[in-house]
């Protein structure tokens, strides 16, 4: 009865400061919006949540992959890999990539890392390895749709995935075990490595994102005088 | 129970009526709906078709059906006969969650049938889920669970939906056990927002909850922090630095933390603000906390913004403190032991070892200084918690310090004062009282500052000695309890003893129990005195081991054997009482009981009787009694002797003595009788024959002076002579004498004797004097008995009788002059004289003179002597043969 009553009393001093800023704030719904600003937030400790997540699981993996890949200092050359999206990039490149290329780069290797990964599960023989992959995966296509929510929030359209160009991923028969397990490692090196770069994007991204939330928040005060 | 015979119900009437019919496998009809699940309260109509074949076999239609449930037959108002085959029932408002519905005919007319029967369910559709929350336990899989809302009474399963804006997971469906938790599949996706509903499906329906959309983050329970380990500082002693490795989660999220702590033994912990951890840490510095003392750590951690749970404590973590000089001296006194010799005196220090708290390490030693007044002070370094010292009687400072690893301890100072020195100024208003489980000590100070107080105390016991225990406390301290350990039902001695700068004051004591009880046993009454109607009662105090508290009074019950029971109550300070108001010569019982604040104990019981007299009660009546019968003894005899002539009268009547009979003789010759008297005198001692008028005047009370004795002889012989006799006492006195004198004179008597016989005898006429009689004298004897003589006198027998007139009036006259010497002139009433004798003197009463009779010879004793005188010179040889 108590917290009914906080409820409603509660409830009714919102509904006085909302009716008493209700002429200084006209454009009422603009204000409910939370903008892209936390979704690029969320977006933003989601890759590092899934850097984390990859660490551990690419020291299982290897593991399974067997020496000399779980090596430290094991470091092949990128054989085999052309059809994974390159992380790597010039800074300056990077540094003048606009919001909407940054992001559509992002979302589109991220499909291609998680239709690769796809496979790297079917092939996976240990159980545990299989549940770590797979929530690896679910957590991948969480960033996928997270960043297509930002994309949406920004109001830039998704990239559309060309039908020839989807990555259909098979077991290349031509393939030998060394290199499918080659395609493997750089598989996972190359997640790494676009995790460590989405990181540094959604964190330009946000640090971009603040100062425009504060100045429309400016502007919708000044509107209203 | 129910559910498998719904089930093979339809069997059973298939299988019946397949042998009923012998050949058909075929139910008769069957009735829709056939599972029908019902909503509680709503109506409900099943309708039961009739096959043709059957309806032909048993000659039956829809008219025949009737229906019952659970075996009662349904009230032909609630059928409605459809057709030919088919029959419904209609039920309003159902109530009963499971009924048994059969549909039956009566076969022939008259046989009932079974035709068909379903299972009727009735429940209610599910209500909408509420309170729908979720927890993301770290490396686990999510939790969900909700308030199912009301009982359905039909099986209601609820699924647990979840997806993302993109996807779906699977449905998570609870089992049957737990229809309001669910615990996904898939691990959740943090930083991804999800949404979350849960489904609640039964026969009757479908509701679902409100979608719940959150971002699995907000949601998550971390595991605790773990190796958490515990540093010391030996710098400072008040700080411990907490340390710990965080969990995984970490990693991506901030945490913030609880951390907690309490000192090793205490149970309460002690909370360092949430503020002060409030950010991602692995370590912290917990500061002022005592010096070596263990403490408890223990924490937990949460999304530093507060969303989700904290996670459970992590593992407890031990560390102590660094050790810090002691904070506070020992408390610190001293005892005088007997002297072994004089002059000096054994001095025990005592003192209390530290409590750790106070100690803030390991106490290593003591240090002890004693300083005499004036002169250089000795060291003393103990481990022990004593030290007996010799000292002179002198005054003597002692202080006291307690050392550890780190540092001394201030010094605690006693002043011993000299042998002679007085203790004054104790504290006032002191007393004891138990509370919470303690015993309170509370004290007014002296109008003196007091440096400390020091309390003592022992239990009082008749079987051990009272072994003194003791503590200090502060000069301010008004209140304290006893720190010891006491026992309760024991009376303890508590001794307050003021500690001034110059030495001790003088010591208060006051009694007390931490908690009373009833006594161990009753007092025993004895009986001190018993009474007729009282009785003092007596007992000896209880001793101090069995009292178990304070006793505060006593309650006597006494009873007799059939009466009630009265009881009286008795203060505790006395040890006798005394029960009045008893009745006498009874049995008492009476038994006594102590009583403390707690309670009472019975003595044993006792009994007493009353006596029936009181003491000396007794004494009371029979001494009375027998002076009372002494007195009327004596009374008796008086009145025997003062009416012996009375008795004599009636009893043995006084018969005259013929012998002593003679004729009186009247005649003026009286002067030279005098002469003879004179004569008589001259012929005696002269100065003697005043006692013989004394002898004749015995009854007169006074005894007269010699010279007017010899007047009354003058006047008596005058009256002699006037017909007066005193006659039969003068004769009897003569006669008395004559027997008393024996044979001394035996010479002289037998002259006196014979010269009165010459004259045998004098008869007077007893009358008045004034009526002057004439005398007759008879010259013969009347009588000449013995006996009469013997009667009278018997005494007289032994000598020989004189002859008759002669014997008695001489011998008389002549004893008076032997006995004049002797005692008979001061006593008239001799020892040696018959009473009756003595009667003579009374008898000489005007009034009896007639009654006795002048017949008796009284005038013959006057008369005698002269008369005898004469014969007694005549013949003396003439009685000789006498």
């Amino acid at each position: 009865m108590d917290l009914r009553a906080g409820d409603s009393w509660g409830m009714l001093a919102c509904l006085c400061t909302v009716l008493w800023h209700l002429p200084a704030v006209p454009a009422l719904n603009r204000t409910g919006d939370p903008g892209p600003g936390p979704s690029i937030q969320k977006t933003y400790d989601l890759t590092r949540y899934l850097e984390h997540q990859l660490r551990s699981l690419a020291g299982t993996y290897l593991n399974y992959l067997g020496p000399p890949f779980n090596e430290p200092d094991f470091n092949p050359p990128r054989l085999g890999a052309e059809t994974l999206p390159r992380a790597t990039v010039n800074l300056e490149v990077w540094r003048s990539l606009n919001d909407k290329l940054r992001l559509t780069q992002n979302y589109e290797a991220y499909s291609h890392l998680l239709c690769h990964l796809r496979g790297l599960d079917r092939q996976a023989a240990a159980a545990e390895l299989r549940r770590s992959l797979a929530h690896f995966c679910t957590s991948l296509q969480g960033l996928l749709g997270s960043i297509a929510g930002v994309m949406a929030a920004l109001g830039y359209p998704l990239p559309q995935t060309l039908p020839g160009t989807e990555p259909a991923w098979a077991p290349g028969p031509a393939h030998s075990d060394f290199l499918q397990k080659m395609d493997d490692f750089w598989l996972l090196k190359e997640l790494q490595t676009w995790l460590w770069r989405s990181a540094k994007d959604f964190n330009r991204l946000k640090k971009k994102m603040q100062p425009p939330a504060a100045a429309v928040t400016l502007h919708l005060g000044t509107h209203g005088f | 129970m129910s559910a498998p015979w719904t089930r093979t119900l339809p069997a059973l009437l298939l299988l019946l009526t397949a042998v009923c019919m012998g050949e058909l496998l075929d139910p008769c009809g069957y009735i829709v709906p056939e599972a029908p699940v019902v909503r509680l309260g709503s109506n409900f109509t099943a309708v039961c078709v009739l096959l043709e074949k059957c309806m032909d076999y048993f000659h039956v239609n829809a008219a025949y059906i009737f229906w019952k449930t659970n075996h009662e037959t349904v009230p032909r108002a609630q059928y409605t006969v459809l057709n030919r085959t088919a029959a419904s029932v209609t039920f309003t408002d159902v109530g009963l969650l499971s009924t048994q519905l059969t549909c039956n005919v009566h076969a022939f007319g008259q046989i009932d049938q079974n035709v068909y029967g379903v299972r009727v369910l009735s429940g209610l559709p599910p209500e909408k889920p509420t309170n729908l929350s979720c927890i993301v336990n770290e490396e686990k899989r999510m939790t969900c669970q909700w308030d199912p809302g009301r009982e359905t009474h039909l099986d209601t399963n609820f699924t647990l939906k979840s997806e993302w804006a993109t996807d779906k997971f699977p449905d998570c469906k609870t089992e049957r056990g737990s229809p309001t938790a669910c615990t996904v599949e898939y691990q959740a996706v943090y930083f991804v927002n999800m949404e979350v509903w849960v489904e609640a499906r039964n026969a009757l329906g479908v509701a679902t909850s409100e979608h719940m959309n959150f971002d699995p983050v907000d949601k998550v329970k971390p595991v605790p922090p773990r190796n958490v380990s515990v540093s010391s500082s030996e710098e400072l002693s008040s700080i411990l630095k907490l340390t710990w490795v965080n969990p995984s989660i970490n990693k991506f999220i901030s945490l913030k933390y609880d951390i907690q702590y309490r000192a090793r033994g205490t149970a309460a912990w002690t909370q360092i603000p949430l503020e002060d951890t409030a950010s991602t840490r692995s370590s912290f510095t917990v500061q002022d906390l005592r010096p070596f003392t263990e403490y408890v750590f223990r924490l937990r951690c949460m999304k530093e913004d507060g969303q989700g749970f904290w996670s459970d404590w992590s593992e407890e973590a031990r560390g102590t403190t660094y050790e810090d000089r002691p904070s506070k001296a020992p408390s610190f006194w001293y005892k005088v032991e007997p002297a072994p010799a004089h002059g000096s005196r054994l001095v025990q220090l005592m003192w209390k070892t530290l409590p750790p708290f106070e100690a803030n390490g390991k106490i290593l030693d003591y240090q002890v200084t004693l300083t005499r007044w004036k002169s250089r002070s000795q060291n003393y370094t103990v481990r022990d918690t004593k030290l007996t010292v010799n000292l002179t009687s002198d005054r003597y400072t002692a202080t006291l310090t307690a050392r550890n690893l780190v540092g001394t301890s201030d010094a605690a100072v006693l002043t011993i004062p000299a042998c002679d020195f007085a203790a004054t100024r104790p504290v006032r208003d002191l007393k004891a009282f138990p509370k919470d489980n303690r015993l309170w000590v509370e004290w007014s100070a002296p109008r003196e500052p007091v440096s400390k107080y020091i309390l003592e105390w022992c239990a009082l016991s008749d079987k051990a000695p009272c072994v003194p225990d003791w503590q200090q406390e502060d000069g301010s301290v008004r209140r304290a309890h006893l720190t010891g350990r006491l026992a309760e039902s024991t009376c303890y001695l508590i001794t307050v003893t003021p500690v001034y700068s110059d030495g001790p004051g003088a010591a208060e004591a006051v009694r007390a129990y931490l908690k009373q009880a009833p006594p161990s046993s009753g007092p025993v009454v004895r009986t001190k005195k018993v009474g007729k109607n009282e009785a003092v009662l007596a007992w000896d105090q209880l001793p101090v081991d069995e009292q178990n508290g304070f006793i505060r009074n006593y309650t006597i019950f006494y009873k007799t054997s059939a009466g009630n029971e009265t009881a009286v109550n008795v203060d505790s300070s006395h040890t006798e009482y005394t029960l009045s108001s008893l009745t006498s010569d009874t049995l008492y019982m009476v038994r006594m009981a102590a009583y403390t604040d707690e309670g009472g104990k019975y003595g044993p019981e006792f009994t007493f009787t009353t006596p029936k007299f009181a003491q000396g009660e007794i004494e009371a009546i029979v001494v009375p009694v027998c002076l009372a019968f002494l007195l009327l003894t004596l009374l008796g005899v008086l009145l025997c002797f003062n009416k012996r002539d009375l008795i004599k009268k009636h009893i043995w009547p006084t018969v005259p003595d013929p012998s002593k009979s003679h004729i009186a003789q009247w005649s003026p010759h009286t002067p030279p009788r005098h002469n003879f008297s004179s004569k008589d005198q001259m012929f005696s001692d002269g100065a003697l024959t005043d006692l013989s008028v004394v002898e004749i005047e015995a009854s007169d009370p006074k005894p007269l002076p010699e010279e007017l004795k010899a007047l009354e002889l003058f006047r008596k012989e005058k009256l002699s002579t006037g017909g007066h006799s005193s006659g039969i006492g003068g004769s009897s006195c003569m006669s008395s004498r004559q027997s008393l004198s024996s044979g001394d004179e035996a010479e002289a008597a037998s002259a006196q004797s014979a010269a009165s016989a010459v004259q045998y005898s004098t008869v007077v006429h007893s009358g008045y004097r004034h009526q002057v009689p004439s005398v007759q004298v008879f010259s013969r004897s009347e009588s000449t008995q013995p006996l009469l003589d013997c009667e009278e006198r018997p005494d007289e027998l032994p000598p020989p009788p004189p002859p008759p007139g002669e014997g008695a009036d001489p011998p008389p006259r002549q004893q008076y002059f032997q006995q004049s010497p002797g005692p008979a002139g001061e006593d008239p009433v001799g020892p040696g004289q018959p009473p009756a004798f003595r009667e003579v003197p009374a008898a000489q009463g005007p009034g009896e003179r007639l009654e006795t009779g002048g017949l008796e010879a009284a005038l013959g004793l006057d008369e005698g002597p002269p008369k005898s005188y004469l014969p007694q010179t005549v013949r003396p040889g003439g009685y000789m043969p006498q």
